[in-house]
């Protein structure tokens, strides 16, 4: 408890604050599965830091949010800026997201976000990450995930957004939709994503069992599209890209788009359904007490 | 220039005259991705040869217009007229479509049906690449590509309308749907071929990316499913075309239609009159 509070000072935080734990579970980096705790900090630094090479029109963000990059709706509000920012930047044709934070690329959403908050701030957290995956999974920019830790529900969602997936050689991190392990169920548009990468029976697998994949066996079914030592991820990201922007803008984005609208139709036209369900659902008696159960592992993992 | 003139005089041909370069990138043979210059030539001699062994029930349709069977409205409308021909032809059960030029399966479009034209031309062209691929992919015959060469673009496109596709196990021959590399976009129906054929997330990458693949890498994903010597490319269709041949005919056939019905009716475009006649065929014909 001691420990808490001297951490609680150290971030001016005020309230109880569960500090995330990365732990080893079977020699793998485990940061909290699908969920994460985020430190309620009155901070303004910046979540998300934006270099934008206007010269060779490729920016890089950089998730900095500490401990593991939460999908919180400051973040989530953050992250949609700077992409509508870049997307709107004619000098800027192609997007680098990776983490300056040891270990994990992001952890996912924002636990916090959904315990023990109305159902309107409940549906406006939910329509951020609707938007986060609109704006990335539909950018006109050429997108690569710089997976430079593990990645689990949201953080995967994220990567799965970009075009191209590019991971660290290590067995020890992981990445995967993990929903199901939680009691949670990932949505449509999660699963659509998810299919259009690996394929129908590796996703169905995957989601059913809410696995995780370790570095090598994402790479196995496709989940990500090449390995690197961890020192290499952003230098092959700025390589690879190099080659994506060689190619005619229009005639990728006309491409990617004849390729990518039907999935981003669906969720569009279901948009406010989509908010309603996950709204009823997270606000069940039973999924909160699911939700604080999962608080309290990871309260009594730190102490 | 008194090479282009003395080629023109040898084709017959009056005007400026491109010859189109198999020229090495990458240690490949590439054959001017995507499109190809035809000469135009003012002789008959078929750009397609058709051998029909009756007896086995198996057309070998061989594509030989040089320098690179590239698909010109004149080769369109042939391919279509010999297509039909077969189709309609009780003793043809099974087709293999390779080509007689080396190193080259089919260059793809040809560029001069586009470059200059009236629009209404251009629609000509169009719909003879529409109505290869339709005749092609919904083909009731078992097809197959016996890819000896090279195959961008267009090419790709054709083999993608077979049943499977057998490739020379060369890497210097590349293959893919190449279109993005020249500013431009494979319409929808490329895209469905590929999809059909690759998956989703190879077909992404292939397509904005607008990849070559070599034989070899053709293989690993999918985009092919056969590789052999060169030499065997031709021998190893007939050998897998008798596996196909004995399937019972019509079992294979309305799979087939179902397969392009529900391509049809993902696209929500009403089906073509030949289309429906044929399923109706299909479906009388197995009441009988």
């Amino acid at each position: 408890m001691a420990n808490v509070l001297r951490n609680s000072a150290k971030f001016g935080f005020s309230g109880v604050l569960s500090q995330l734990s990365i732990h080893s579970r079977h020699g793998r980096e485990c940061v909290s599965p699908c969920f994460s705790l985020q430190q309620r900090n009155n901070s303004t630094s910046p979540k998300i830091k934006v270099d934008l090479d206007s010269s060779t029109g490729v920016a890089v963000l950089r998730m900095q949010s500490p401990p593991v990059n939460s999908l919180s709706l400051d973040f989530l509000t953050e992250f949609c800026i700077n992409l509508e920012k870049l997307e709107m930047d004619r000098s800027c044709r192609g997007l680098i997201i990776t983490s300056t934070l040891s270990k994990v690329f992001s952890a996912g959403l924002d636990i916090m976000e959904m315990y023990g908050k109305s159902p309107e701030r409940c549906g406006e957290f939910w329509k951020a990450v609707q938007e986060m995956w609109l704006k990335l999974y539909g950018s006109n920019m050429a997108t690569i995930a710089a997976i430079n830790g593990s990645s689990p529900a949201g953080g995967c969602l994220m990567s799965l957004g970009c075009d191209y997936r590019i991971m660290a050689d290590n067995p020890r991190y992981s990445i995967g939709l993990n929903e199901t392990q939680l009691g949670i169920v990932a949505p449509f548009w999660f699963k659509d994503t998810l299919v259009n990468t690996v394929g129908n029976r590796a996703a169905e697998l995957s989601l059913e069992l809410g696995l995780l994949y370790s570095a090598p066996d994402a790479l196995k079914i496709g989940l990500v599209d090449q390995l690197v030592p961890e020192d290499q991820v952003l230098s092959t990201a700025q390589d690879t890209m190099s080659k994506w922007l060689a190619v005619p803008d229009h005639a990728r984005q006309i491409t990617k788009s004849m390729m990518r609208k039907p999935t981003i139709d669906k969720l569009l036209s279901n948009r406010e359904a989509d908010i309603t369900n996950f709204v009823s659902f997270i606000t069940k008696d039973s999924i909160q007490k699911s939700l604080r159960m999962y608080l309290e592992m990871l309260k009594s993992r730190k102490a």
